[in-house]
């Protein structure tokens, strides 16, 4: 174990190196990789690795970028790629495949908001664009969460009972251009926790093909295999935690990070660094004697519905905080667990930090003041952070 | 943030002791411009403080902006994990990589007592009294760094230098300084550091009780589901001009065409002339040196063509048939200045270089007389050449221009007698051309029907020759193709040239010979005769094979006659072999050097042009040579050696144009006349108009095309009357202009240089 000062997309993108080096004994390594701003620093660290019996192919889009992993995976290649924003984008139709076709494909994504007109720096709307088509989805807070993650999420993403895509989410410059120290394992450490990728249905000495037409009682079987295999990805999460703990003498953080909720009367709930500033304010309000706790989610496909439901329990107030948008409805998060609070709390919702907008303690305090005095939740509200 | 990795298993283990006095945690803020290394700088700043065991956290705030645009960096540095996501507003420490970025905000949320840091090459004294809450260091990084080289011409970059500095300021001893660049793999730039470790000066906080306060780091939040409406932006207040340290400047550079062409002529702008003011405008830049475009556009054999940078591209511009436009499309004559003290100047010889000389004598007021031996002025454009491809009447119009001007010309007055001509003039220019025609020393040359081709030349322009039989033309150049083909004209059965070398060796314009072999005449190639037979008239000669050997000085491979021979019966033979360039006008006692006329010693006002002085054997290098005597003679009487044609500058080279900004378009070709029968009529009709000017490139020379002010990145290039006005309080020196300049107009120049190490 050494400790490194990185950025989260190296960071990222060593994770996926070991990773993949970590499948010499299988059947090796392949990655498309196409640039774009903030994610370009990850895939030119991959371009620098050294892999045995690995690849990394610039191409000439994001949609190829996909298309190769789509490709190397269906031959029972160890995959991955990175990119944000239009980028993102302009992959969703491979990225459905990867999911629709069950390929381990982990993408690692720098949250950058969509344009036109443009704007390089962070919100969610870019990865959320792909909520609803069987990529596992996490968002992180911190260089070594992202490290960590991306690893599970390789274990994850190829474990048997999952067999889909998983996506790692940093926010666009706040995360991924943030250098700091990094624990990185051995190669041996990597190799224990990550055991040769084998994808049952790869194409290989028997002719079949993949992802041919289908009738309408096949998709519903596929769809409901699908959905019952993201169903499991919780638990099997927990069980990958535990392992990554022994291998390496650290735990990854949860799928729903929960920070002082214990006692709390209020909670603050977002998704990725938001997270990180909602503990600072909780330590500050706690200071004061309020009972103010702090729910991270990272775990958003599948939505751990009953780890969030049992932390929303009893909370009379509740403050989604969402850096994203859905436009004519409100904030993703916000509308997604709503319904998973207490008959009678009130759940308001702040929609903040749009297109990179620095969401500081300063704005979550004027949240929950907004919040406190209230006896029914309001209309979603957006909050400008400069 | 739960801390689930403590200090003491993920930080580094301390290699460098604390800092006495820091106080933790430590927020760090740098100021910089994009491409001066801030984030990069605060990274190093990260990297410092891991040597001693300390967490920290480090990262840019990045605009979309490119190179020159404010940035900020921060470092936060802590002995636990670090869980603050957001920017720095309260910096504990603020260095600031330019002095152009100390507007009023940049100490907002900086209390009393902080340190600041300042790139400046202001010395403290410049700051008394703006500063004295804080602890103010002072370094001129940029000339520390400009000095070692660090960075590039348009922007230095300062980090490692100014990171000395700040050692200093933390108190850190040097060792640590050398330990830490040397983790870092920074050696290569410890110069710079220690050299501004050195140098920084420091001003200690005087007042701290009764500072200024920490003003608001920015406005607080507004309240919530109050979204403010859309703001205007504002230009900044920031001169981001005064940070570059090169700046762009348009100006011209040598067009190859121009530089090539022998006569002087500026091809760049009388193509540019006729493209956009007419053949009228273009005459008045052409004539300015071409005395005699009529006939140069049509025979020239167009160096500035071979140069043309276009020629790498989708073709040279026909530059030859754009001057013979330019001249038979605009009726310009100039008119003479007045000299103030006009010179008496005789030319001794009318052909084109005393035609030349004797034109911009003229056209500056001096008298000039041309001795002409033969019957009328032109020498060799007008006995020489064939009339279907210089027809008389563009010569005349040409000669006619020259006498306008007041020229008296003395025709079928040789002189024999330069002594006296030299007494009774100012100056002299002999431009007798080349000497006696060369014969071939072959057994047999002098039976009937053995002709020198100039001779043959010479005979069809007074009329009425008429051939028959088989012809044969010895030699390569234009006088053997013009031989060659005037001979099909005169009625011969066969014509053959017989040439010693290659094809691609023959000296004559290629054009010409495509023209020859289309009109039938054969080429019988790496063949020399060795004797010529015949009872009284020639009838048949033997020619032996020619192998090429190694190259010459001029880089043609050395012929070497073998004895392989073959036999061509023939009727009429024509030699082309050149012409001696033996001067035989000189008086007993008199020497010519670098074409000037000596007494022994004593130099004499005469000037040699030309073929006679230097045998170059084409119009336009004649042209080139009798303008510059002509100067010379103007310059100074008395004065040494004639000028040598200046060929100081280089060309702009292919590379140097931007080829992605031209759409692809062939040269447009000159109309032919080719009628059933062969006849004097001109052959070539030149341009079916003057659009092919377009396609010049102007090569070095600003066409106010635009690109410059479409690529500047921030917008401050405008149009000014004369071209362009580059608002230097604003241009960051990016030199984007420079780059994207289609045709190498403009060049970065180096600015604010300033010295350090003395």
């Amino acid at each position: 174990m050494t400790v490194e000062l990185l950025s989260a997309n190296h960071g990222a993108a060593l994770a996926a190196t070991l990773a993949a080096r970590a499948n010499r004994f299988g059947r090796g390594f392949c990655s498309g990789v196409y640039p774009i701003t903030p994610s370009t620093e990850c895939m030119e660290y991959l371009c620098q690795q050294k892999i045995e019996k690995g690849r990394v192919v610039r191409v000439e889009s994001e949609h190829s970028a996909m298309g190769v992993c789509i490709g190397a995976a269906s031959a029972g290649a160890r995959t991955f790629t990175a990119t944000s924003s239009n980028g993102l984008a302009y992959m969703v139709e491979n990225c459905v495949a990867a999911a629709c076709l069950r390929l381990p494909v982990v993408l690692a994504v720098a949250n950058r908001t969509l344009g036109p007109p443009w704007n390089i720096w962070a919100d969610h709307s870019d990865a959320l664009t792909l909520r609803d088509h069987g990529l596992i989805q996490f968002y992180c807070a911190d260089n070594q969460e992202l490290f960590d993650t991306v690893l599970c999420a390789f274990r994850l993403a190829e474990d048997r009972r999952v067999m889909m895509p998983a996506m790692v989410n940093m926010e666009g410059f706040i995360l991924s251009h943030t250098v700091a120290q990094t624990q990185i394992p051995e190669q041996a450490q990597v190799d224990d926790f990550l055991p040769p990728t084998d994808i049952p249905h790869r194409l290989g000495d028997v002719p079949h093909t993949l992802g041919q037409i289908e009738i309408p009682h096949q998709t519903e079987m596929h769809r409901w295999q699908h959905h019952s295999a993201m169903l499991e990805v919780p638990r099997i999460y927990a069980e990958i935690q535990n392992e990554f703990e022994v291998i390496f003498g650290r735990r990854p953080a949860d799928a729903v990070e929960a920070y002082r909720t214990e006692d709390a009367q209020t909670l603050i709930v977002s998704m990725g660094t938001i997270g990180a500033t909602a503990e600072r304010v909780v330590d500050r309000l706690r200071a004061e004697g309020q009972r103010v706790g702090a729910l991270r989610v990272r775990l958003f496909r599948p939505l751990p519905v009953e780890a969030i439901r049992a932390c929303y329990a009893g909370k009379q107030r509740i403050a989604v905080i969402d850096r994203n948008i859905s436009l004519g409805l409100g904030g993703v998060l916000w509308s997604e667990t709503r319904s998973l609070a207490d008959a009678g709390a009130v759940v308001q919702n702040y929609m903040a930090g749009l297109g990179g907008g620095d969401v500081r303690p300063e704005h979550i305090v004027a949240m929950l003041a907004d919040l406190e005095p209230r006896e029914t939740a309001g209309a979603p509200s957006m909050m400008e952070a400069l | 943030m739960k801390y689930k990795y403590p200090a003491d298993s993920s930080a580094t283990a301390a290699s460098i002791p604390l800092p006495v006095g820091l106080r933790l945690p430590l927020e760090v803020r740098v100021h910089g411009r994009g491409g001066q290394g801030g984030v990069t700088c605060a990274k190093l700043i990260a990297a410092l403080f891991t040597e001693m065991g300390l967490h920290v956290q480090t990262f840019g705030d990045y605009g979309s902006e490119r190179s020159g645009a404010p940035v900020q960096a921060y470092t936060r540095v802590d002995r636990f994990a670090i869980g603050n996501r957001n920017k720095v507003y309260r910096p504990n420490h603020l260095i600031v990589l330019d002095e152009g970025l100390m507007g009023t905000q940049i100490l907002e949320g900086v209390a009393p007592g902080s340190l600041l840091l300042l790139n400046t090459d202001a010395g403290l004294d410049s700051y008394a009294g703006r500063f004295e809450h804080y602890r103010f260091g002072v370094i001129d990084a940029t000339a520390i760094a400009r000095e070692q080289g660090i960075g590039s011409s348009s922007v230095v970059i300062i980090n490692t230098t100014i990171l000395g500095a700040y050692a200093r300021l933390l108190e850190l001893p040097l060792t640590v300084l050398e330990k830490a660049y040397a983790s870092l793999g920074l050696s290569g730039d410890l110069p710079a550091a220690q050299h501004a470790y050195e140098r920084v000066r420091v001003c200690e906080p005087v007042r701290t009780n009764d500072g200024p306060g920490v003003s608001a780091p920015t406005a607080g939040p507004a309240a919530v589901g109050t979204i403010p409406g859309h703001s205007t932006d504002f230009p900044p207040n920031l001169r981001t001009g005064s940070w570059s340290n090169q700046a762009p400047v348009y100006g011209d550079h040598p067009a190859p065409c121009n530089l090539a062409c022998p006569a002087g002529n500026d091809v760049v702008g009388f193509v540019q002339a006729l493209k956009n003011n007419g053949a009228e405008a273009a005459a008045a830049i052409l004539l300015r040196t071409q005395p005699l475009p009529s006939v140069c556009g049509r025979v020239c054999p167009a160096p500035c063509m071979q140069a043309c940078n276009r020629q790498v591209f989708d073709g040279a511009v026909n530059i030859r048939s754009l001057e013979r436009w330019i001249a038979d499309h605009s009726a310009l004559e100039p008119l003479p200045q007045t000299a103030a003290q006009p010179l008496r100047v005789a030319v001794v010889g009318g052909g084109p270089a005393g035609l030349s000389a004797a034109y911009q004598l003229a056209l500056r007021g001096h008298a000039v007389t041309i001795y002409e031996a033969g019957p009328a002025l032109g020498g060799v454009l007008r006995n020489g050449i064939p009339a279907f491809r210089l027809p008389p009447e563009a010569l005349k119009r040409d000669v006619e221009r020259i006498l306008k001007l007041g020229v008296e010309a003395r025709c079928n007055s040789r002189v024999d007698d330069l002594r006296r001509l030299r007494q009774d003039f100012d100056a002299v220019i002999v431009c007798v051309g080349f000497g006696q025609a060369l014969d071939l020393k072959a057994e047999g040359e002098s039976l009937d029907g053995v002709e020198q081709g100039l001779d043959f030349l010479d005979r069809i322009k007074r009329g009425g020759v008429a051939l028959m039989g088989n012809v044969v033309v010895i030699g390569g150049g234009n006088t053997a193709i013009d031989c060659a083909r005037s001979a099909l004209r005169c009625g011969a059965a066969s014509v053959k040239i017989v040439y010693r070398r290659s094809r691609e060796d023959m000296p004559a314009i290629v054009e010409e010979i495509d023209d020859a072999e289309r009109e039938g005449v054969q080429l019988h190639l790496h063949r020399q005769p060795v004797e010529f037979s015949g009872s009284g008239t020639v009838s048949a000669m033997v020619i032996a094979e020619v192998e090429p050997g190694p190259p010459d000085v001029s880089g043609r491979r050395r012929p070497l006659v073998t004895q392989r021979t073959s036999r061509l019966a023939c009727d009429k033979v024509l030699l082309a072999l050149g012409q001696k360039s033996e001067l035989d006008l000189l008086p007993d006692g008199w020497t010519m050097r670098e074409g000037r006329a000596f007494e022994g010693k004593r130099l004499l006002p005469v000037w040699f042009a030309g073929d006679c002085a230097t045998g170059d054997g084409t119009v336009t290098h004649a042209i080139g040579n009798g303008r510059r005597a002509a100067l010379a003679v103007l310059a100074n009487p008395d004065a040494g050696p004639s000028e040598a044609p200046s060929r100081g500058a280089e060309p702009v080279a292919p590379g140097q144009i931007r080829f992605s900004h031209f759409d692809v378009a062939p040269p447009q070709t000159d109309r032919q006349f080719r009628p059933s029968a062969l006849t004097f009529e001109e052959v070539n009709l030149g341009l079916a108009g003057p659009e092919e000017a377009g396609r010049c490139f102007s090569c070095g020379h600003c066409t106010k095309c635009d690109t410059c002010l479409i690529s500047c990145p921030d917008g401050v290039i405008v149009r000014s009357e004369d071209g362009y006005r580059i608002d230097g309080d604003y241009c960051k020196g990016c030199s984007m202009c420079v780059a994207e300049c289609p045709r190498s107009a403009m060049e970065m120049q180096e600015k604010n240089r300033q010295k350090v190490s003395a």
